[in-house]
């Protein structure tokens, strides 16, 4: 049906064989000559006040070239989206990951030792951490101003009329709980001067801009005296941004200090103590629901834990207020989403970023009028689905192809849902030791970063005089195959095989700030600014093409390495790409182009939380398969069908990839991970206590991808990244309720929360002084 | 540190002299290893590399006895006949180890040395009446499994000891078996539960003998003997069965008292005890 040549073929990665020869270069594979290796001194109270620091034992030990606390930062020791995050400790520690100085040695283990040695005096402050207790009057503050990061709304119509209006009360309470991001690879830099008084920053940075900027800022330089080279990267998920920029901040202070090499690597336990989480919720939900299955209200608050700093919590509350009622009908709206500060580990960005938390209450409530007004799954959220011209509760009225109900169908049929959910609920099965279920979910999210920021990528495409082409772009490819994605839209483009495209690691030096590859937008935004650059490229080609054969420029292709007249009826080559490559370097027409891609208007309004929040959302539905042993609460994953929209599939594999990853990282969130902290203790800080699921959990998947063209993604693409994590764990959870008729509230659905309804957890005295706080 | 590795029994025999405190076996390594990262691991003075002694390694049966060495790894369990036909529960159990690669270093001598209340391999050697074989200075003795545990993470070997196999009957015709393993997920996690059972039948469904062997119940390995004593004479009923996990859970709570964890293992333990007798019976659960 297409006529695209390489355009949503299943070609292989462009980086796949270097990863898997071992070619491939990560942060921790680069290494220098005379090159120092760092170590940290962690705080050794949640929270308290810094009364002195003693380093001078520390500075005594062979081997060690510097120690750096708060005061020797020359330049700003704080950034963030609100900036309150230390690089190094100075008046407080707010929770145990901070760091309140850094060690230069000879070797790491010496440095290590010499960081033991450091002695901190503090005065040990009232800690808190339950974001609830946190936002009481007495509780202790953690951030001059209020516990209070944000609170977001959204008001809709009247809610109390809508109350009043409904046939029945639907009211329920979730929770769920902080998660690590679980990258393969943990947190690494190298930094060394270079010849003309700057820096160069080895990492793997999720959102290498940002650290740029704290970098220079925290050295008191300008930013063209820093530059950051993006490494191989494995895996971030949304984590590696302020945690990585943090571990390669302070390797630069001491390479700095030093004027020589330093690597600052985070040992696994390193990297889940320092490192940001996903925020845990609290969300209260109360729908007034009709007998006819529709809704006539929702009131919906939601309390998130940011932690210790304010981090991404602004935007990642954002979106779940934005997305807080699902893609259904409801004319009557009030949301009020909080994140408020505490003791633990800060949370911010993570695949998902806001929406699994709200995904999840919203879909067990949608099961929970399923139930009430006895009409499956299915039929009920087909009763409510928004449709072509839905307006959402932000008012926003959907322009493009919504194809919500074509997801759930789809993703009903292929699972058989229907009539395995019928034959799951009854007595027959329940009463079985092991009784199987089937659960149903479904999403909209919206792409991009929406009114939460700025939004605009750039690329930049140059034809070498061979006719080779690389391609450099501002989006980093953290193993979700954006350099795949893109080389492939330049490819097609300029009508040339892929392998003819190389993609450079991307460099702060080459590419205009791009923003952070986050929010699903890197096809969208990074793939659309690579197509303009490969289009502005194709310009000068066709222009002295024309002048060349004497053809129109607009009658001119690119396909198979070769130029096309394509003149009315009859097609006929021109000439090759190379051919034409030459002619132009030869006429002095350079090949080089960028390309930056803007998004179309979106805009909110504070008070009331009404207005286009997104440019456009995709639509996807799960499907999960169950068995639960009914004895130990043990759940089986047996199948998952994963359906979603997404514009245009660029690479089906990369998609389907996706896809996977995303079931089986959003299954483990329904059933298992779960970051554990006791007062602020980070318990769970290896991957022998923090659960994720292995090759053997995995259930059999299958995913469907749905093409709906949008105009605002190249070639119609939009995003798959974090759709595909974002609806798991509620598919999870309303497929254990089929099985068993009872309601998982509080995530994972992990062996006690399946067999008894509640979590344990081992007798700790909790050092919490707020939590002896009356209650109001 | 000294690092030693001796090539023999007679090398290895030597050693043991100069053992003190301060002195480590490695088998596989894969305890040891993880271990000396966490921040309370002494670092020994002596390390004895066990992974030569070619003695360690064998598998076989003489004297109506099997015999696996201390040195045999779990693949190595897994893979020999012998074992899947005589004692088929002790290889389930290891096939359900960690990973492929844990149990292609990990020894059976090593899981039963470590003495973690949650080992795998423990069960099925309880319930197979197994007895270990200890080595020092003097020479080797025998001690029976059950008496070998003193508590968690400790057993009775002395610092100049070392565990050379381990020793059982094979299960005679007629004799059901099995293990069960409750993890958090399918792979690469340490049992929260596990259980293995021994049982003979007469041909009218009277249990003639029973052995029941939980792992994470009891802070010292031990079988569950009122439970042992319960079934035998009675019929292999589902009801029986559930009363014999009735037993061992009570028993549970009797020694270690009520815990932040027994709302769950509670119930858990006596539903495991039922299902571990009804796979050694060879019946399907409901
Ligand atoms: C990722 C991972 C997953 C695991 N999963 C499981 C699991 O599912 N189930 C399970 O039961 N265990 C598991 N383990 C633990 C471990 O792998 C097993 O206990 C294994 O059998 C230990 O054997 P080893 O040879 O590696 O022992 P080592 O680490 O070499 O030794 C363990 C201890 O025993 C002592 N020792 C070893 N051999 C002798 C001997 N012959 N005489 C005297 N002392 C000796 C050592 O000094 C040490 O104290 C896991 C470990 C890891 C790292």
């Amino acid at each position: 049906m297409s006529s695209f040549n390489i355009i949503g073929k299943r070609e292989p990665r462009v980086d796949a064989l270097g990863k898997v020869t071992g070619a491939a270069k990560y942060a921790d594979d680069y290494n220098l000559p005379h090159q120092l290796h760092g170590a940290v001194k962690y705080a050794e109270y949640p929270h308290a006040e810094i009364l002195s620091i003693d380093t001078s034992e520390a500075e005594k030990v062979p081997g060690v070239e510097a120690v750096l606390t708060y005061k020797d930062v020359p330049g700003a020791n704080h950034f963030g989206l609100i900036p309150n995050i230390r690089i190094l400790a100075d008046d407080h520690t707010r929770y145990l990951g901070d760091v309140v100085a850094v060690v230069a040695a000879v070797d790491r283990r010496t440095a290590q030792k010499a960081a033991d040695l450091i002695k901190v005096k503090y005065r040990e402050l009232l800690a808190v951490f339950d974001p609830e207790e946190a936002l009481e009057e007495n509780a202790p503050v953690i951030h001059e101003g209020g516990n209070e990061i944000v609170h977001h709304k959204v008001r809709k119509g009247d809610v109390a009329a809508g109350f009043e209006e409904a046939d029945f009360i639907i009211e329920k309470t979730f929770k769920t709980q902080p998660i690590e991001h679980a990258y393969l690879e943990p947190e690494a830099a190298l930094v060394y001067p270079d010849e003309h008084d700057g820096f160069t920053v080895i990492g793997c940075m999720q959102n290498f801009y940002t650290s740029h900027k704290v970098i220079a800022a925290a050295l008191g330089l300008p930013l063209n005296k820093v530059q950051i080279i993006q490494s191989t990267m494995g895996g971030s998920f949304g984590g590696k941004d302020e945690a990585a920029t943090l571990v390669a901040v302070r390797a630069a202070l001491l390479a700095q200090k030093t004027g020589r090499p330093v690597k600052m690597l985070s040992t696994r336990e390193d990297s889940i103590r320092q490192s940001y989480k996903r925020h845990a919720y609290k969300l209260y939900y109360k729908w007034g629901c009709k007998k006819d299955g529709t809704i006539a209200a929702m009131e919906i608050k939601a309390v998130a834990d940011g932690g210790a700093y304010a981090s991404m919590s602004p935007f990642v509350t954002w979106r779940s207020v934005v997305q807080a009622t699902g893609p259904y009908y409801c004319p009557n709206v009030k949301t009020d989403v909080y994140a408020a500060y505490t003791n633990n580990n800060f949370t911010g960005a993570m695949r998902g970023f806001g929406s699994p938390q709200v995904n999840f209450a919203i879909e067990s409530m949608m099961d929970e009028l399923a139930e009430r007004v006895g009409v499956s799954p299915l039929q009920i959220r087909l009763r409510n689905a928004f449709e072509d011209g839905a307006e959402t509760a932000t008012g926003q009225k959907l322009t493009h192809r919504v194809s919500l109900k074509e997801v759930l169908i789809k993703a009903a049929e292929a699972s058989d849902f229907e009539r395995k959910w019928r034959e799951y609920r009854s007595e027959a099965n329940r009463t079985k030791t092991f009784p199987k279920g089937i659960g149903l979910s479904c999403a909209y999210r919206g792409v991009s970063l929406g009114a939460e920021g700025v939004d605009a990528a750039s690329a930049v495409v140059y034809v070498q005089p061979d006719g080779s082409v690389t391609v450099s772009a501002g989006i980093i490819d953290m193993g979700q195959g954006a350099r795949t994605v893109m080389a492939q839209i330049v490819a097609e483009v300029l009508g040339i095989p892929l392998q003819r495209i190389h993609f450079l690691e991307p460099d702060s030096g080459r590419v205009a700030d791009s923003g952070p590859t986050v929010a699903s937008r890197g096809t969208i935004m990074g793939g659309g600014a690579a197509k303009i650059a490969a289009e502005n490229v194709r310009e000068i080609m066709k222009h002295t093409a024309a002048v060349v054969y004497s053809v129109s420029p607009a009658h001119l292709g690119f396909r198979d390495g070769k130029v096309w007249d394509d003149n009315g009826k009859s097609s006929r080559p021109l000439c090759t790409f190379e051919e034409l490559t030459a002619a132009c370097y030869a006429r002095g027409k350079p090949l080089f182009a960028s390309g930056v891609r803007h998004v179309a208007e979106t805009n909110w309004d504070e008070e009331t939380g009404q207005g286009n929040a997104y440019f456009t959302f995709v639509y996807g539905a799960n499907v999960a398969e169950v068995q639960v042993d009914s004895a130990t609460g043990q759940t089986e994953l047996l199948n998952f069908v994963s359906v979603h929209d997404v514009g245009r599939a660029i690479n089906k594999a990369t998609v389907e990839g996706q896809i996977y990853g995303g079931v089986a990282m959003g299954a483990g969130y329904g059933m298992m991970e779960e970051f554990i902290q006791e007062n602020g203790e980070a318990k769970t800080i290896n991957f022998d206590e923090y659960y994720i699921l292995t090759a053997m959990d995995v259930p059999k998947m299958k995913a469907v991808i749905v093409e709906n063209p949008d105009e605002h993604g190249p070639f119609g693409a939009k995003s798959v990244g974090e759709p595909a994590v974002e609806m798991a764990a509620p598919a999870v959870t309303n497929a254990i309720y089929n099985a068993t008729g009872r309601r998982v509230q509080n995530l994972p659905a992990n062996l006690e929360e399946v067999r008894l309804g509640q979590k344990l957890r081992r007798n700790v005295q909790r050092a919490s002084v707020a939590c002896k706080i009356e209650p109001k | 540190m000294n690092y030693l590795r001796p090539k023999n029994l007679t090398e290895l025999t030597r050693t043991l002299s100069d053992a003190s405190a301060a002195t480590q076996f490695v088998a596989g390594g894969t305890d040891v290893l993880v271990e000396s990262r966490q921040p309370y691991f002494s670092k020994p003075q002596t390390l004895i590399d066990l992974s030569r002694v070619d003695e360690l390694k064998s598998i076989s049966e003489t004297n109506g006895l099997i015999r696996i060495g201390a040195m045999a790894t779990h693949s190595e369990i897994i893979a020999q006949p012998l074992i899947q036909r005589q004692a088929p529960l002790l290889a389930q159990a290891c096939a359900e180890i960690g990973s492929q690669q844990i149990r292609n270093r990990g020894t059976l001598g090593g899981n039963i040395c470590n003495a973690s209340p949650c080992a795998d391999t423990v069960p099925p050697l309880l319930a197979l009446d197994a007895q270990v074989e200890v080595l020092n200075e003097q020479g080797l003795r025998r001690v029976a499994m059950q008496e070998f545990f003193v508590k968690p993470y400790q057993t009775v070997l002395q610092k100049n000891e070392v565990l050379t196999a381990v020793y059982f009957p094979p299960l005679p015709d007629g004799y059901g078996s099995a293990f069960y393993k409750l993890g958090r997920r399918k792979a690469l996690a340490i049992s929260r539960i596990n259980m293995a059972a021994v049982l003979k039948t007469n041909h009218h469904g009277i249990i003639e003998e029973v052995r029941l062997a939980p792992g994470s119940v009891f802070p010292v390995w031990k079988r569950v003997a009122a439970a042992e004593r319960f079934l035998t004479g009675k019929k292999i009923t589902d009801q029986n069965f559930m009363q014999a996990g009735q037993i061992t859970a009570q028993e549970m709570i009797k020694i270690s008292g009520r815990r932040w964890s027994t709302p769950y293992k509670e119930p858990v333990v006596a539903a495991l005890v039922k299902r571990v007798l009804l796979m050694a019976a060879g019946l399907e659960e409901q």
